[in-house]
Formats: C-alpha cells, sequence, structure tokens
C-alpha cells in the first residue's frame, strides 16, 4: 500500500461568527461617523480634515468609513520583526504567534530575596537577559519602570539596556515625539544605520490612545514618527470593560476597534504602506478592586474574537497578552492564570503576545514567572501541533515487533521509541514528574523554587551576544546628551 | 423625626426614586436639615463603605448609591444658608498635569463625596497654578493628585512647591495616589498621605483632618 500524506489537524479556536464579528466591525465604524473622537494633535486634525472628516468643537472629529477601507487596505497583512544581527525572528502573519515581557511594572520581585521592590535599571538588563537566554520568549519589553534613571529620559536608558543584553527583538515604549527620535538613533546605532532599521526592524513601539476616544498629542506625535520612519506599531487604548469602555465585551471591543481604526487611519495618512499592528486591549476592570485584570477570561475571550475578526475582515496581524496574573506572588493563582491566557493565546492564534511574566495586575514583574511561562508556552505549543498522522507515527511495525516479540520484548527498548520519543512526547524541564522519594530527596522543592533557581542559573550561565564597541560608545553619547 | 431607615435603605441599594421620596418626606416632615444629611444619607453611605471593603458590594453598586446621595443632596442643599452646610472637608482634586487619565481619580472623588466631604474636581491635565488658586479659592482641607503615568509624577512635586510657594502649604494637607506612585515616593516629595485606592483614600482623608 503506498503511503498518503494525511494533513495534521491544528487544534484552533474560534469564538465569533462571521455574523457578530460584522456587527461589532459595523458598531466600530458607527462610532467613528455618528460618536466622533478627540484628536488633539493639530497636524493629525488637518490630516483628517483634508481627508473627508467632519470637524466640530475644534476638535472633535467624525470619521467617514471609506477613510478606513482605504488604511486597511494600504497597511501591510505582514510584519517581520528581525533580530538584532538582522535575522529573520518574527514573522507576524496568519497564525503565527510569539511571547514576549511587558512594560513598566513599577515593582519587580526580587530574584534573591523574594522581596517586593522598586524596580531599578540593573532589572530591566536582568528581564532582557533571561529573554534572551529563554527559548520560548520571542522579544523583549523592559518589564520595568526603573526608579534610578532620570524621569524625563527614563524610556531611552531602559531602550538602551535593553539593546546591551539582548540580541532579540524589542517592543519599546516612548513617551512624546522627543525621546522616541532619540531611541531610534540608539536602533540605528545598534544595525549601523537609519536604512538598514528601516529594511530589518527589530524594534516595534506599543504606545496608548486614551479611552474612551480621546487621542492626546504626545501619543500622535509618537504614532506620526513611527509612520514616516516606517517603525512597527500597536496602538491599544486601554478600553476595558467596565473602565475605559462599556462594561459589556462587544461594546468595549467595539469601542477598542473604533478607537484602533482611528490611530490606523492616521498612520496610513502619514506614512502609507508603514507597519500596523492591530489589535486594542480588551480586558476587564475589576469590579472589587478596580484593578485592570491581567488573569481574567475576559481578555484571553476578546483577543480569540479579534483574531477571528483579523481572519474575517481586518487582515492585519494583532496585538495580544498572555502569561500574566493578578497574583501577589508566583503561587498557584499564578500558575493557573498565566497558563489559562496562555495556551488560550496560541488556541485562538494570536499574533504578537506581550505580557508574559507580570504579576499583581502588571504592577510587578517577576524572572520566575517569564522562566515557568517559557515551560507552559512550550507545554501549550507541543498541544496545538496535534497529532501527525503517518506510517512512521502508526508505528505499526513497533506494534508487530514487540506484541509478537515474545517476553522480554518492550516498547521502551524498541528502535521506534529510541527515534521518536524526543519528538513524539513533551519533555518537560521544570514542571515535576519525579518519583516521591526523588523529589523529596531534592528538597522537595516547588516550582516556584525551581523556577527561581533555573533563573539564577540562567542569569549567571547566560551569555547575550556583546554589542561592538562603537555601538557602546554611540550609545553613551546619546544618553549624555539627553 | 429621627428615623431615617427607609431613606438608608433606599441609599444602600441605589433606589434613586426611592430616596429621593424619602427625602421629600423628611423635608415635608419639618425634619432638621443637617440630620438628614449626617443621620441619613452620610450614615447610610458609611454603611455602603463598610460593605464595599468587605466584599459585599461591587464598585458599581457602590457608585450607585453616591449618585443616589448626590441626587437626595440636590434637595437638600439649597435649602442651607451659604456656609451653613457642615461638611467632613474641602477637597480640591485633579489628575496631575500632562496626564489625561481620570478614572481611577473620579473614583476617589466619588467615595470622598460619598463619605461627606465637599469637592471640588479640576479634571485632568492640572497645573500646579491651577491647583494652588483653586485651593486658595475655596479654603481647601485637603488637596489630592492622582497620577497614572510615571513621567507625569513630577508635577505632583511642583505642585507642592507651588503650595509652598502660593504660603498655603502648612494650611492644606496633600494626598496622591495612582498606579506609579509609592508610599515612598509620598514622603520623598512630602505629600501627607498616599492611598493605593478609592477605599483607602477615604480613610486616609478622614485621618489626616482627624475624623472618625
Amino acid at each position: 500500500m503506498e503511503s498518503l500524506e494525511i494533513p495534521t489537524f491544528q487544534p484552533r479556536l474560534r469564538v465569533l461568527n462571521r455574523e457578530q464579528a460584522l456587527a461589532i466591525h459595523g458598531a466600530a465604524l458607527e462610532i467613528l461617523e455618528k460618536t466622533g473622537f478627540k484628536m488633539e494633535h493639530p497636524r493629525a486634525l488637518k490630516m483628517l480634515a483634508d481627508r473627508d472628516c467632519e470637524i466640530s468643537d475644534g476638535d472633535w472629529v467624525r470619521m467617514p468609513p471609506h477613510l478606513v477601507e482605504e488604511a486597511l487596505k494600504s497597511a501591510p497583512k505582514q510584519i517581520s520583526l528581525y533580530d538584532q544581527k538582522g535575522a529573520k525572528a518574527i514573522d507576524l502573519t496568519g497564525e503565527n504567534s510569539f511571547y514576549g515581557t511587558g512594560s513598566d511594572a513599577t515593582f519587580t520581585r526580587d530574584v534573591e530575596t523574594g522581596e517586593r521592590r522598586r524596580a531599578v535599571l540593573k532589572d530591566v538588563g536582568n528581564f532582557a537577559t533571561l529573554v534572551d537566554g529563554l527559548e520560548n520568549i520571542d522579544f523583549a519589553m523592559s518589564m520595568a519602570n526603573p526608579e534610578d534613571v532620570p524621569i524625563d529620559d527614563i524610556y531611552v536608558y531602559v531602550f538602551a539596556e535593553m539593546v546591551k543584553n539582548t540580541t532579540k527583538p524589542i517592543v519599546f515604549i516612548a513617551d512624546s515625539g522627543r525621546d522616541i527620535a532619540k531611541i531610534h538613533e540608539i536602533a540605528s546605532s545598534v544595525v549601523r544605520g537609519e536604512e538598514e532599521l528601516q529594511r530589518k526592524p527589530f524594534i516595534l513601539n506599543y504606545s496608548e490612545a486614551i479611552s474612551p476616544l480621546r487621542f492626546p498629542e504626545n501619543v500622535m506625535e509618537k504614532l506620526i514618527f513611527c509612520a514616516q520612519k516606517q517603525i512597527p506599531l500597536c496602538l491599544p487604548s486601554g478600553s476595558n470593560a467596565g473602565g475605559g469602555a462599556p462594561v459589556t465585551l462587544a461594546g468595549a471591543m467595539a469601542l477598542g476597534i473604533a478607537e484602533n481604526l482611528v490611530g490606523l487611519v492616521v498612520h496610513q495618512l502619514a506614512g502609507k504602506g508603514s507597519p500596523f499592528l492591530f489589535g486594542p486591549n480588551v480586558s476587564a476592570l475589576d469590579m472589587r478592586s478596580s484593578v485592570v485584570c491581567y488573569g481574567c477570561p475576559e481578555w484571553s475571550l476578546t483577543q480569540a474574537a479579534l483574531a477571528d475578526m483579523r481572519d474575517e475582515i481586518y487582515g492585519l496581524p494583532i496585538w495580544a497578552f498572555a502569561g500574566a496574573s493578578d497574583s501577589k506572588v508566583v503561587d498557584a493563582q499564578a500558575g493557573a492564570e498565566a497558563m489559562f491566557s496562555i495556551i488560550t493565546a496560541l488556541l485562538s492564534r494570536a499574533n504578537l503576545i506581550h505580557d508574559v511574566g507580570f504579576l499583581e495586575y502588571g504592577s510587578t514583574s517577576s524572572l520566575e514567572m517569564i522562566t515557568m511561562a517559557n515551560e507552559l508556552i512550550a507545554m501549550s505549543r507541543f498541544y496545538v501541533k496535534g497529532i501527525p498522522v503517518n506510517d512512521g507515527t502508526l508505528a505499526l511495525e513497533a506494534i508487530e515487533r514487540v506484541g509478537r516479540g515474545g517476553p522480554g520484548s518492550i516498547f521502551l527498548m524498541d528502535d521506534h521509541t529510541y527515534d521518536h520519543f524526543m519528538e513524539a512526547l513533551f519533555l518537560p524541564k521544570l514542571l515535576d514528574r519525579s518519583r516521591y522519594d526523588a523529589w523529596k530527596d531534592e528538597s522537595a522543592m516547588d516550582l516556584y523554587k525551581r523556577c527561581n533557581m533555573e533563573t539564577k542559573r540562567i542569569l549567571f550561565e547566560h551569555e547575550v551576544a556583546p554589542k561592538a564597541d562603537v555601538v557602546l560608545k554611540e550609545i553613551e553619547h546619546i544618553l549624555k546628551r539627553t | 423625626m429621627s428615623d431615617f431607615k427607609g431613606l438608608t435603605e433606599a441609599v444602600i441599594k441605589g433606589d434613586i426614586q426611592t430616596a429621593v421620596a424619602e427625602t421629600q418626606t423628611a423635608l415635608d416632615a419639618g425634619a432638621n436639615l443637617q440630620d438628614i444629611l449626617d443621620k441619613g444619607l452620610i450614615a447610610a453611605m458609611d454603611q455602603v463603605g463598610e460593605k464595599f471593603s468587605t466584599g459585599q458590594m461591587f464598585v458599581p453598586q457602590m457608585l450607585r448609591s453616591a449618585k443616589t446621595m448626590q441626587e437626595c443632596m440636590k434637595l437638600i442643599k439649597p435649602l442651607f444658608q451659604e456656609d451653613e452646610l457642615a461638611t467632613k472637608g474641602k477637597v480640591v482634586i485633579g489628575t496631575v498635569r500632562q496626564d489625561l487619565h481620570d478614572i481611577g481619580k473620579n473614583l476617589v472623588a466619588m467615595m470622598m463625596e460619598g463619605a461627606g466631604f465637599a469637592i471640588t474636581d479640576l479634571g485632568v491635565d492640572v497645573s500646579p497654578k491651577d491647583f494652588t488658586q483653586k485651593a486658595q479659592e475655596v479654603g481647601a482641607d485637603i488637596v489630592a493628585m492622582s497620577a497614572l503615568l510615571s513621567t507625569t509624577m513630577p508635577a505632583m512635586r511642583e505642585t507642592i512647591e507651588a503650595l509652598q510657594e502660593a504660603g498655603i502649604r502648612d494650611k492644606v494637607k496633600v494626598m496622591i495616589g495612582g498606579a506609579p506612585v509609592t508610599e515612598n515616593f509620598a514622603s520623598e516629595i512630602k505629600a501627607d498621605s498616599y492611598a493605593p485606592d478609592a477605599g483607602s483614600a477615604v480613610i486616609a482623608a478622614k485621618k489626616l483632618l482627624s475624623i472618625s
């Protein structure tokens, strides 16, 4: 019998039907056309006024749907991010998923003492080094808002620190048009030139408008800068259910998408064809503490819905979150919430997935949490690959050999097992499956403790490819000028 | 008449219609205005605060109670002679310069109002000068500042300096809060109090003014 190539079904999740997707999109367009939005950047306002938008009360804008259609047409359907040596690292297209850390946590859990303390610049370096050393974490964000650098240039210092401690792509924050120019200068220096950076970007800017429907001047300044320099960018707005947006998820999504579309339209008017990563952050406001939740099912659900809308309507790669928690420590809650968002982000085909390693609704960062998430991502990636079915995996010959092999014949001894076990099974590194006595003899460590030790090992042993002296000198020079 | 049970229950339930009707009934019966306020509305909001902090009430329910109180106040307030209305204290509140985020600040303002403070809300992007002028104008007991962005936190220090320069720093208590704000930062810039959330802001405000 000739063997046939059987395609492998890869389990994926859908949470919206086409009618739901179109209705949310329609609502977003209606918000822009009927309600409108506040555009506080004079040039962006003029661009919109020149293109059929209706302006009232100075800076209140109502936008016709055809502008959205045009912007969706001109924005690229695929965004590639490169590592800092110029190799393609992140291909944002179709159902590809990539995980990375988050930005700007005020506190961190100290890896030596476990204590929650204010973050410092050294933490940014440690987080970047850890990201560099973990195989399932694909990009770095700062993870910290350090208290020991001048606050006016905090994002420049943080960016420089990341560059020194990882070769992977970087998603960065800036405050305004002023510091983003310096960050762009550093990034250009790393790849030896602005043109090279444009050709093979290793950076993506994360910026936020303010829900509901407000576009501050400094935010649009950064957006226009990125559009003109072709720096990939995303612009979620914090349209969290019950916070910046209505409490019902459909309305919160419609608002967040409307806000994203405003960003996209201005972005494409300022730099036609520049890369724009789509997607609002639609989490939920906790109805007791009023924090924005990082471990809730709502956020995972809305980003799954957004992936469906991408496939039905937008066609642009999307921004997402996973691997975070509202718990204050790396405990059972942190593990449960991290895994929930990690596997659903993958199943729902989200593209660029950030916030891995956050505790305490994004206020505290944890190195151990990232190390743990690295393993949970591996587990999830194994799951979503599905079950390849072919002659090799059906293993009829091995069954025959062992089944008829008589006493002493076991699969564990068979060559088929030896040849296939590495890819056939998921082999955890940190999730403990040891026998009881072995576990007890190894100090009866729990997962947190094992992650702590593994984190320290990586920070101690992992070598980040050093930057050339000339690059380091230029960075110092740019920092001195700030 | 000293029984405001119907009124307090309606405020706790967030039943605006009943609460307004109960307030009108009390007024018609000639009840003391300050009593309606203290023993009816504020007593109800104290219970709301208690229920909220023990997890028996959610934020939207607490805010509905606060709104219910506001609606009742619309009936009472015009009947007070000027300066006759005894409040827990006067609070000038706002989000600091160049920061446009206001959800947290609004929540604090609502809860403080519910607790019996007189609130002047300056909105967002409030300059040190505007904080200072308004504090002088209303004779504020407390200036409360909010910031969501770490890059706007320095405006808190500048506002405190502006209060100092205007010579009213020792007349007002300064409270700060917001995601990046910490206890340490508060003491560094010599604010009088830091509150991590809206519920604690009320408790902190009462403590600052030595109100039980």
